[in-house]
């Protein structure tokens, strides 16, 4: 379903852009997500080509170990191809996505033949993992900053808040994969889905700022981010997911985003309260 | 079919024959032993090894024909103590090269990216080593912490970096870890002030602390920006990322 135009034999396969669904199509299921080279109708003359080695070289094994790489970790170069204008629009979009009057949709262009998602600066609706990695630094900083507001600061407390961190990172990241998977095929790429993730921070750094400069506006703050992190994530699940389903079932899939939306809520509360046992 | 051996007659109180060959018997005698000049005779037994340069050396002192005796053992080496280099230049470390680059960081707005040029890593050392003894001064002893997260904050610039320049972005790990420890220099005088700035003053504390934080932010992020291509669109991008690092070491000094 990543590639509407079936396995083609003589291309170069190891970028792993990420391919569109367009959202309007009812997705059609293919062989193999980016048209490997190695099998269909262009493999024999291409291990012909390489002689003795052919085989050796592009053996099973190693063709699915290539093709899930650059399937799992799609090109990292893609995600930081950003400008300051797209940081400032993003930072809008994702701590106040009711504002957001455009789509919702990423643009797609067609590159050598097959469609591709235009990169960040073009468009402002695609992932970049420079928001949410500068996210999580500011959220740790911010953190160590109000433990040692409250006189708490060590610099063990501050090595288990990156950690606690990083774990709700990962929470993030898997419950975004699970609804994905138990829908669809889950064959987004590994990066967006964790870039999506990432985005969760902002709102929570804005929230711990708020705790620092006058500690009544956190429980203002964190139900507000809660619902903007759950209003921004829904709406961008919303094409990958319809996208990614094999079946229309719609109500499900409204469920399984209400879901999506309301998980937020433990998860950011969890997060943003700060003290120096990182478990609660 | 064993071999009869002359052996001395074990007598301590024996009288002149005994005790002569006895004596003579203690006399050292290497493998490999030219005949010894008399002069040498004065000197410390193991100087005997090498007499060429023994004899050579002999008036630069017992320390110095001691090295040069011991490394000449080899055969070849250098032939005496004043050809050998001083200690700092086989080290690496320029002293006056690293007063010139400290000295540039000094004033936050003209950067000079030509000293800067040859990275090293033993300014950012010495650097290091200074903001950890004014750190026990106060009282933390954070030695493995700082180097850790200098470590890790350089390596967290340097993807930055790259990721952001993309094709044509070369900074390399060392270059990036100079330059972070060089722009550690304002953490370090502002660690030096804090000693003085007494406990109660809140906001004064935050005031100072920002203005030596955004310092260190400017320094490093143009002397990334100038020394390294590809980072000249994404300078605010890399500014802020500088910013973060240094925020996160003030955090240890005012906390």
């Amino acid at each position: 379903m990543y590639n509407n135009m079936g396995p083609q034999p003589g291309m170069p396969m190891h970028q792993g852009i990420p391919q569109p669904g367009m959202p309007m199509h009812p997705a059609i299921p293919q062989p193999s997500p980016f048209g490997n080279p190695f099998s269909g109708p262009g493999s024999g003359l291409i291990r012909s080509g390489l002689g003795a080695y052919g085989e050796k070289i592009f053996g099973s094994s190693s063709e699915y170990v290539q093709s899930n790489i650059s399937r799992y970790f799609s090109d990292p170069q893609y995600y930081f191809q950003v400008n300051d204008q797209y940081v400032r629009n993003k930072l809008k979009i994702v701590l106040f996505p009711f504002l957001h009057r455009g789509h919702w949709t990423r643009i797609s262009e067609p590159v050598g033949g097959r469609l591709s998602y235009k990169p960040p600066i073009y468009d402002i609706n695609a992932p970049d993992l420079y928001i949410p990695l500068m996210a999580f630094g500011t959220y740790v900083v911010l953190a160590g900053l109000s433990l040692g507001l409250y006189g708490k600061f060590s610099p063990e407390a501050l090595n288990w808040l990156f950690v606690k961190g990083m774990v709700g990172w990962f929470l993030q990241v898997m419950l975004l994969k699970i609804s994905l998977l138990s829908l669809g095929s889950g064959e987004a790429p590994l990066l967006d889905i964790v870039a999506y993730a990432g985005y969760t921070f902002t709102g929570l750094c804005l929230a711990v700022l708020g705790k620092i400069i006058w500690g009544y506006s956190y429980y203002v703050l964190i139900p507000w981010t809660c619902l903007c992190t759950g209003v921004f994530l829904v709406k961008t699940m919303k094409p990958v997911l319809f996208a990614e389903a094999r079946s229309y079932d719609s109500s499900r899939h409204h469920y399984l985003l209400i879901f999506v939306a309301l998980a937020q809520f433990p998860l950011l509360i969890w997060l943003g309260n700060i003290s120096v046992n990182w478990l609660f | 079919m064993t071999k009869e051996f002359a052996v001395p007659p074990v007598d301590f109180a024996g009288g002149s024959t005994a005790g002569a060959n006895f004596q003579q018997r203690r006399v050292p005698t290497a493998p490999f032993q030219p005949p010894r000049p008399s002069s040498v005779s004065s000197s410390i037994p193991f100087m005997s090894f090498d007499a060429a340069s023994a004899a050579a050396s002999t008036p630069a002192g017992p320390f110095g024909g001691t090295i040069a005796s011991s490394s000449s053992f080899g055969g070849g080496g250098y032939a005496s103590f004043e050809d050998e280099e001083p200690l700092l230049d086989e080290l690496g470390i320029r002293p006056d090269q690293i007063w010139k680059k400290t000295r540039s960081i000094l004033n936050p707005f003209r950067i000079n990216k030509t000293v800067h040029k040859d990275s090293d890593l033993s300014g950012p050392i010495f650097l290091y080593l200074a903001l950890c003894l004014f750190q026990l001064l106060a009282g933390k002893i954070q030695f493995g912490v700082i180097l850790g997260w200098v470590v890790v904050s350089s390596i967290f610039l340097y993807i930055v970096f790259n990721m952001l320049a993309g094709r044509n972005g070369n900074l390399n790990l060392h270059t990036c870890t100079s330059l972070v420890g060089y722009s550690l220099l304002p953490v370090v005088m502002l660690s030096a002030v804090s000693l003085f700035v007494p406990q109660g003053a809140g906001p004064v504390r935050f005031v100072i602390a920002a203005a030596f934080v955004l310092w260190a932010t400017r320094a490093c992020s143009n002397l990334v920006v100038s020394l390294a291509d590809g980072g000249e669109e994404h300078r605010g991008l890399i500014s802020y990322a500088c910013f973060l690092i240094y925020t996160l070491f003030t955090l240890l000094v005012i906390f």
